[in-house]
């Protein structure tokens, strides 16, 4: 007994790739003493789909309904991206009423990653209520988006030059309603969540990013702002309408899970709140800028590289044309990428076993973005 | 000269004084491009990151130019401080694709690295570790090479599945080959 005490032996754990409370599915390898974490390594590729090369041998229209895919809790920013790439290449103008619409979708594409992030980071605490709460919650954005587009999950609803209809009749007071019921909702989410001992006693002082360290190691988004680093690309570099409308800037100190929960918690609110302001500004004119035959469209020679504040962080796309039917090279910059591999191996040096999941989480590790 | 460009324009000067060969171009507001050798890259990036104020690595993408038979790397780097997105561009030799990592300055340059080695085949010089990420095993052409044909790839590795290109009932393929009986329904009779 003695022995075992005093002298521990190294050994390795495979977890994954099947995991509580993340959408996909990744494996992390790690070296254990007891169940302290020495080492961490991931090992990504159970998802790789070849989306970039896949474009490759596709039209531009054709691109639409695979960019979605990319990322399945928040796929908005990915059409967003392409169209507003294929944009910059092109020079179209966008009426200002679609940018409104496009506004109005990733807002809504935010609440539904949020909730779903809700699920995730309690579900991996063993905390299950909350899952089904906000899961049911999201339904509701889900039902709208259902409405608006067709599709529940994937919309290809944003696509060059625009969006693809109009908001139905009544839509905007069901949208009103919606968010009405989001917000009373929030209050039962900081009673089960938020303010709850348990919770806040596993997430404060842990999976602490370094914040001298967090711009050079690439942190964005939420975690970036749980340094208290107030970035955004919302604000730094404003797409779409984002440069007239009011909304804070939210920051936390702290550098922990925590932190990072408290930051998507006030999000959510600040989206309700420009959700509100886009309906109430939305101008009325046409939705549409047409391009030409989606059989025939040649895009310029050139290239662009266009950024979203997804729910996780800087989404990026870069896109080159050749002035083909195809685009020559789609590259898609997933704050995944960054999260959930170089930091994600970091912040889990030291770390308690049971935490894995946990802080895999806060860091919105998505895996179908890491592979494409 | 557009007034809004002032920061940009500032910045194609700093550049081109500390380095005369960089071929600075403004594409829009918060946009420049430069056009660089491979040589130096590690210390022009540096400059960037520490005397210009780049501290954002956004990603590193490769572009294969099959016609010119050169990759092209693409360092995207995004200034805080001027909200200034720069893409240094990098033409290398097709078949004799090497560069020196940058991982001593980002660490996730790294998986970007290992990422372009394992999909296009590049080369970089100083990287820990340069292992598969995605594919495993992989030891055909790299896949996101142009030449590499996927079509073929496809058609060679996988089966595709007897019923469907002559419309053949797929229920009696599976059926003679795992011998499974089919189960009886009604509509069959």
């Amino acid at each position: 007994m003695a022995a075992l005490l005093t002298k521990e032996k190294e050994t390795t754990l495979y977890l994954g790739p099947q995991h509580p409370g993340i959408t996909g599915n990744m494996m992390v390898e790690l070296k254990l003493t007891g169940d302290t974490i020495q080492r961490a390594k991931t090992h990504v590729g159970y998802l790789h789909r070849a989306f970039e090369k896949l474009m490759e041998e596709r039209l531009w229209m054709q691109c639409f309904p695979i960019v979605c895919r990319i990322c399945v809790p928040e796929p908005d920013p990915n059409e967003e991206n392409l169209a507003r790439a294929i944009e910059e290449i092109e020079g179209r103008e966008v009426p200002e009423r679609a940018q409104y619409i496009r506004v109005l979708m990733l807002e809504l594409a935010r609440i539904t990653a949020y909730l779903m992030w809700m699920g995730g980071q309690s579900g991996s605490m063993g905390l299950y209520t909350m899952p089904q709460w906000s899961i049911g919650d999201r339904d509701y954005i889900l039902d709208l988006f259902e409405e608006l587009t067709g599709g529940r999950v994937y919309h290809m609803y944003i696509w060059a030059g625009g969006v693809r209809r109009d908001l139905p009749v009544g839509f905007k007071d069901r949208v009103r309603k919606v968010m009405d019921y989001i917000e009373s909702r929030l209050v039962d989410y900081d009673r089960l969540l938020f303010e709850n001992a348990i919770f806040l006693k596993r997430a404060q002082g842990i999976g602490i990013i370094d914040k001298e360290k967090a711009l050079e190691w690439g942190v964005v988004g939420p975690p970036l702002r749980g340094c208290g680093i107030a970035h955004d690309v919302r604000k730094d570099e404003p797409y779409e309408v984002y440069d007239q409308l009011d909304f804070e800037l939210i920051t936390h100190e702290g550098n922990d899970v925590y932190s990072r929960a408290m930051v998507r918690r006030k999000e959510i609110e600040q989206s309700i709140h420009i959700i509100r302001q886009v309906l109430d500004k939305m101008p009325s004119g046409p939705i549409h800028n047409p391009g030409p035959n989606p059989l025939k469209w040649k895009v310029p020679a050139g290239d662009a590289y266009v950024r979203t504040e997804s729910a996780r962080g800087e989404f990026g796309y870069y896109v080159v044309s050749d002035g083909s039917l195809k685009p020559r090279r789609v590259h898609v910059r997933g704050p995944a990428y960054v999260h959930g591999i170089a930091l994600l191996e970091h912040l889990l040096q030291g770390a308690n076993v049971a935490d894995v999941s946990f802080i895999m989480n806060s860091l919105g590790t998505c895996p179908p973005e890491i592979e494409r | 000269m557009d007034s809004k460009l002032i920061k940009e324009q500032e910045i194609k000067r700093n550049i081109n004084n500390a380095f005369r060969s960089a071929e600075v171009t403004v594409v829009r507001r918060r946009r420049i491009s430069v056009r660089f050798r491979a040589g130096i890259l590690p210390a022009f990036i540096s400059y960037l990151k520490e005397y210009m104020g780049f501290v954002h690595l956004v990603m590193i993408s490769c572009v294969d130019w099959l016609e010119d038979n050169q990759f092209e790397l693409v360092y995207h780097l995004w200034s805080y401080e001027e909200h200034i997105h720069a893409m240094i561009k990098i033409r290398l030799d097709r078949d004799n694709a090497q560069i020196k990592s940058l991982s001593s300055l980002w660490p996730h340059a790294e998986t970007y690295e290992r990422e372009i080695h394992e999909m296009f085949g590049v080369d970089f010089e100083g990287h820990p570790g340069l292992t598969d990420l995605i594919l495993e095993d992989w030891s055909d052409l790299p896949p996101m090479r142009r030449d590499f044909d996927t079509r073929a790839f496809v058609a060679e590795t996988f089966e595709w599945r007897k019923g469907r290109e002559d419309a053949q009932d797929v229920r009696q393929t599976i059926s003679a080959r795992y011998g499974e009986t089919i189960p009886e329904f009604k509509k069959d009779k």
